[in-house]
């Protein structure tokens, strides 16, 4: 017998960090895979109902009904509908916070660092307002006073942000949205016990609630954000667990509110903070990337080339970079940071934080973010974790892996960014997609999974079958992290490419899959999206243009995958977000959907099949645009 | 004798027998809802095994005509209830020499995991009157008791 | 019909049931030196005071009335003479027989070293007699000196610590337990030993023991010169088949009796089971030969084919192993190893077969290596790791519910 905690670990895409964990003394949750292995496959096909007392009531053929009557599509959609609500509330919360410290920022006349976007966004809101302040906070009510609008009032912005064509579409489906918290709120109730048992009437709530998330979760948060933290810039950066350094105070961030890290950034990187560390036995203080708040410091990681040391890695890498012993504290404000995460922590000294309170972890401190009081809070942080830092290096081993990951992954890029990368318009990637050297794009974007083949498996598999095929990866979300530890977001990577994309990226310099950071940045790629319809003067669906969250995780995902029906794309999903149990659910999600808004489900779980459908539908896109 | 029969076919692999097996043999009595779950002691004498395409296998004891466990049980803590026809087994006589677990060709056998003194063993739940809880538990009725 | 079985191990106690099985009338009396019936596997229980000797009988209970069994104690058969059917007993008297059955088991094998055969306080553990000596010299002995690793050797260890003996084990191969495991699990109960304080002496042999006056041996020198202090001796060396009354009786033995498979002798209405064949040491296999036996000297046509005997569980401190088939890594095989701080396990294959299995600390469920191994069934086709096959992989429920193998 040895060290390892056990023999049981699931597979990676990224074989290193699979033999990693597969050394560890203690558990992750790769190690877990095999002991939850045995699904029930009532829970899989979502016909277990628990929302009375009566339950919890399964489908069988012998019982095809809930004791309240109840069959399998209401059962399947009233889960599904809770599942999107969840997942939307989450988006909505992180864009209200976002918001509110945009208001404060600019009340406080604290930096602007994104003043084109701040521009950009009052140009389409209507704002007149020279002083930057007063047009930040002018933006930031906008967003506010639709977010609280009741359910019954339509969003302001929605139209504004949308493209003519959607809009046009949305309100012929009567799905346009209220106030986005509204929005949660009515759909929460619509799935409760004996309210609502029609499960397209539900699910037309659900494509309700993916717009509202969309649009104000996904779209705003980060066009909020980069007013505030700065716009993103094409950069090459290291990735993976080789970016801890050991002579530093490390402090790995998770969640998805890069806003709420401002201030400590820049903290950290003042002078009398700096001593502090020094004082301590560090040469200072790195934020090691994790989970999207990673994504997004990365993306903007020109502004932070102190004090942010690189992305370490994905969800369900996290637990593996608090394994090295190189991280001294986990600052957490969100998801998805893993419960496993905690005995880890405890095992390691490794202090716990957190700075919002909806993702108190039950070890952390909470620390809740306060901008009024931010100086004194970020300093007591401060003292905590040079306090952990102390007590714990020297006793707790490290276990480094400088060899994981890679030197140059592409990253900062966004819908700005890009553009300018391609001339300041879009027509250098049209023309290429017009010959045919880039036959389509594809956005391959969410969370990482551990039971679609494992940690990454499924996502890396289908980036590669896709760009072997001369289609294009956008990626946001956890899967970008996954893919770019794998060496896909290498410049050199160009050589998985069919020959067509291979000779544009190598013209460029450019990776055959393209990050465009956390998963809010999906926003950025429909906005993308969106600019490329409007120049080829189509509508969404009827670009060369497929979206795939192979391994999409959480209920948030959800809510973004409905954005995405809403939009009229393609959405492949690599495991069935538990609707299998209903005919009418799958029938409308998978054919149906196509004459509502033109979007499709594509639930297919091996990746080169999954990459042949996708191909055929980015073939039969171009047909239709005669390309 | 009476013996669970399978349709492997049917087990959707929600584990209610497995639940309720372990409730049937809980040290302290209580309801389904205050089972611990998490306790190692709480074994369940069942499993849902999966082929390598994972289709579900629910591997139940036999009470086998010819039972190798107990033609291998050197205490004689296993043996077949010439009544019932039952495999029973008495704790109290075992000397966890585990050759039964090593002896039945279907790997239904296991020691306990919390001491690995005793032999985890399905009792056909005798003390419930006979008739077995996981049959009793299962949703989709992919096993049942018949007389063979 | 008079069936006279010698011997009262699990052979015999099977041999007795089959019979009694087939001839409700029938006469059938066993005789053995044990004066009481008993599970050779659980003597270690019984020398760490953890049972006393009734707990020790593995026969259901009432056995003797309920098969209508005589059972003649305490006394050993000292001749058998075929061409009468006649026993000699040593107690002077003389039994007939109609069908007989040797099922006398094996002697504890002392070697040729120094005065080990001749001291008084030089101990096998092949039998009660032997553990309830031991137990009675231990009463005054402190150092315990264990000649051998095998499984009888840390029985005897494993019960005498139990005693709070200070153990002492003398082992030839440059491991413990060097037949059943590989160095790497026999490293962990050497551990899991040495933690409950005994010490080990590996690659080493006693080469001189001398009595002293009082007829005991309290030092052994070993073939490096090192002197080891004792006043107890158990010596775990082996056995060989009990076939002192066969001596002059014209049935045919080598170092074990002859047998064929249906466990008949060289002689007309003589049959032997267990030990004494030589065939396998390990009880099912006694067990199944005793059930044999039976069925044969009751006239049914039976044979013994399930002869896989390279298996075993092992059971000390709660680490339980099994290891079945080969231990020993040949050319050609593939092997896989996993290991954690719970478990290390070790599969040996050629050509898609399986060899041998060890698993150590967790053997849940691992009744279907023997299967797999001892039918040579190909897995290639599974495709799994192959630590996780199991019966899934070749499950069939057929008639009356009764699971088969199908591959």
């Amino acid at each position: 017998m040895n060290q390892r905690y056990s023999c049981n670990t699931c597979k990676s895409a990224d074989k290193l960090l699979e033999g990693y964990i597969a050394e560890l003394p203690m558990e992750t949750s790769h190690h877990r895979v095999e002991g939850q292995s045995t699904k029930c496959a009532f829970g899989l096909q979502g016909v277990c109902c628990r929302l009375c007392a009566n339950g919890p009531c399964r489908v069988t053929p012998e019982s095809p009904r809930g004791i309240c009557g109840a069959n399998a599509d209401t059962i399947v959609v009233r889960n599904l509908l809770r599942a999107v609500a969840s997942g939307s509330g989450c988006y909505i919360h992180v864009v209200e916070n976002t918001a509110r410290n945009v208001k404060n920022v600019a009340k406080t006349k604290g930096p602007i660092k994104g003043v084109s976007t701040l521009n950009r966004l009052a140009g389409l809101f209507g704002i007149e307002e020279e002083d930057i302040h007063k047009q930040a906070e002018a933006v930031a009510d906008a967003v506010l006073q639709d977010l609280y609008l009741p359910e019954y009032e339509k969003m302001r912005l929605t139209e504004k942000l949308s493209y003519a064509p959607r809009y046009e579409k949305w309100k012929e489906l009567g799905i346009l949205p209220g106030g986005a918290k509204s929005e949660v709120f009515h759909g929460v109730v619509k799935c409760s016990t004996n309210l609502n048992s029609d499960p397209v009437n539900m699910l037309l709530d659900c494509l309700k609630l993916g717009i509202s998330t969309g649009i104000y979760g996904l779209v705003l948060t980060n066009l909020l954000n980069d007013v505030v933290l700065g716009e993103p810039e094409i950069r090459l950066a290291p990735v993976g667990l080789r970016v801890i350094d050991p002579d530093y105070i490390n402090i790995m961030i998770t969640g998805h509110q890069h806003s709420m890290f401002t201030f400590l950034q820049d903290r950290l990187t003042d002078e009398d903070v700096k001593e502090k560390a020094k004082k301590a036995g560090a040469k200072g203080f790195k934020l090691v990337g994790c989970t999207c708040v990673g994504q997004d410091l990365q993306l903007r990681g020109a502004h932070y080339t102190e004090i942010f040391d690189g992305h370490a890695g994905n969800n369900y890498t996290s637990e593996a970079i608090l394994a090295t012993g190189g991280i001294d504290a986990v600052i957490s404000e969100f998801n998805c940071t893993l419960p496993g995460i905690e005995p880890i922590c405890d095992q390691l000294k490794i202090k716990q934080i957190c700075i919002d309170n909806v993702a108190k972890k039950a070890n952390a401190e909470l620390k809740e973010f306060d901008f009024a009081n931010r100086p004194a809070v970020t300093d007591q942080i401060i003292d905590q974790i040079v306090a952990a830092y102390q007590a714990r290096r020297g006793s707790v081993p490290l276990n480094l892996f400088p060899e994981h990951g890679n030197a140059d992954t592409l990253t900062g890029i966004s819908e700005i960014s890009l553009k300018k990368f391609f001339g300041g318009n879009w027509q250098p990637l049209i023309d290429q997609i017009v010959a045919g050297n880039i036959k389509g794009i594809a956005g391959v974007v969410g969370c990482s999974n551990l039971t679609a083949g494992g940690h990454d498996v499924l996502t890396v598999d289908l980036v590669r079958e896709l760009i072997a095929k001369d289609i294009l990866v956008l990626t946001a979300g956890c899967s970008s992290g996954g893919i770019e530890n794998c060496g896909l977001m290498t410049p050199k990577a160009a050589q998985y490419a069919g020959p067509k994309l291979r000779a544009v990226c190598e013209k460029l310099g450019i990776p055959p899959v393209l990050n465009f950071g956390p998963c809010l940045a999906i926003g950025r790629l429909e906005i993308v999206a969106t600019e490329l319809a409007q120049a080829l003067n189509v509508d969404l669906p009827q670009l060369p243009l497929v979206l795939s969250a192979a391994q999409w995780l959480e209920e948030q995902a959800l809510a973004d995958g409905c954005y995405g029906l809403a939009l009229g794309l393609p959405l492949h999903l690599g495991l069935p977000p538990f609707v299998t149990g209903s005919k009418v659910a799958v029938q409308v999600l998978t054919e149906d959907m196509k004459g509502l808004t033109g979007g499709q489900v594509i639930i297919n779980g091996d990746a080169k099949e999954s990459a042949a459908i996708l191909e055929q539908i980015i073939l039969e896109k171009r047909q239709g645009l005669n390309i | 004798m009476k013996r669970i029969l399978i349709e492997y076919e049917k087990c959707d692999g929600c584990k209610n027998c497995s639940a309720a097996c372990m409730q049937a043999h809980r040290e302290n009595p209580g309801t389904i809802y205050d089972l611990d779950l998490g306790d190692p002691k709480n074994e369940s004498r069942n499993r849902i095994l999966k082929d390598a395409k994972g289709q579900y296998k629910p591997l139940f004891c036999r009470h086998c005509d010819d039972p190798e466990c107990v033609k291998s049980c050197m205490s004689g803590a296993l043996y077949k209830d010439p009544e019932s026809g039952h495999v029973l087994y008495d704790q109290t006589r075992c000397g966890s020499c585990f050759m039964c677990v090593m002896n039945c060709p279907f790997g239904v056998l296991k020691p306990d995991t919390v001491t690995k003194s005793k032999v985890i063993k399905c009792d056909f739940c005798a003390d419930a009157g006979g008739d077995p809880s996981c049959v009793k538990s299962c949703p989709k009725k992919a096993i049942y008791v018949e007389e063979v | 019909m008079k069936y006279v079985i010698i011997g009262a191990g699990v052979a015999g106690v099977e041999a007795a049931k089959v019979i009694r099985g087939q001839d409700p009338a029938g006469e059938i009396l066993m005789v053995s030196v044990d004066t009481h019936i008993h599970s050779r596997c659980m003597l270690h229980k019984y020398i760490a005071g953890e049972r006393e000797e009734s707990g020790l009988d593995f026969t259901e209970k009432d056995f003797l009335n309920r098969y209508g069994v005589t059972w003649k104690n305490g006394v050993r058969a000292e001749k058998i003479r075929p061409e009468t059917k006649e026993i000699l007993l040593s107690n002077g008297e003389t039994i007939t027989y109609g069908k007989l059955l040797i099922a006398s088991g094996a002697d504890s094998f002392i070697p040729p070293v120094g005065e080990l055969r001749k001291a008084s306080n030089v101990y096998g553990l092949r039998n009660l007699s032997d553990a309830q000596a031991i137990v009675q010299e231990a009463r005054e002995a402190q150092n315990v000196l264990v000649i051998g690793s095998g499984l009888v050797g840390l029985d005897a260890a494993y019960g005498l610590l139990e005693r709070g003996k200070t153990i002492t084990v003398v082992e030839m191969a440059d491991r413990i337990l060097p037949v059943q495991l590989d160095a790497h699990a026999a490293g962990a109960y050497q551990k899991a030993f040495e933690q409950a304080g005994t010490r080990f002496i590996l690659s080493r042999k006693a080469s001189q023991a001398a009595c002293e006056a009082d007829g005991k041996i309290h030092k052994v020198i070993l073939d490096n010169g090192d002197e080891i202090a004792c006043d107890l001796i158990i010596v775990a060396a082996g056995v060989r088949p009990a076939l002192a009354c066969l001596e002059g009786s014209g049935i045919a033995y080598d170092r074990a009796v002859t047998v064929d498979a249906s466990m008949k002798t060289s002689a007309e209405h003589v049959y032997a089971a267990g030990d004494i064949t030589g065939l396998s040491g390990i009880w099912p296999n006694a067990a199944d030969q005793g059930r044999i036996a039976g069925k044969s000297m009751c006239g049914l046509p039976a044979t013994y084919t399930d002869t896989y005997a390279m298996k075993n569980t092992i059971n000390f401190f709660g680490l339980v192993t099994l290891c079945v088939g080969r231990v020993r890594e040949e050319e050609g095989d593939e092997s896989w190893v996993k290991e954690d701080h719970t478990q290390y396990k070790r599969i040996l294959a050629k050509d898609g077969k399986v060899q041998g299995t060890l698993l150590q600390g967790d053997i849940a469920g691992a009744g279907i290596w023997q299967y797999l191994i001892k039918n040579q069934i190909d897995i290639r086709h599974i495709e799994k790791d192959i630590f996780d096959v199991s019966y899934a992989d070749f499950y069939s429920v057929g008639e009356k519910g009764k699971y088969e193998w199908v591959s």
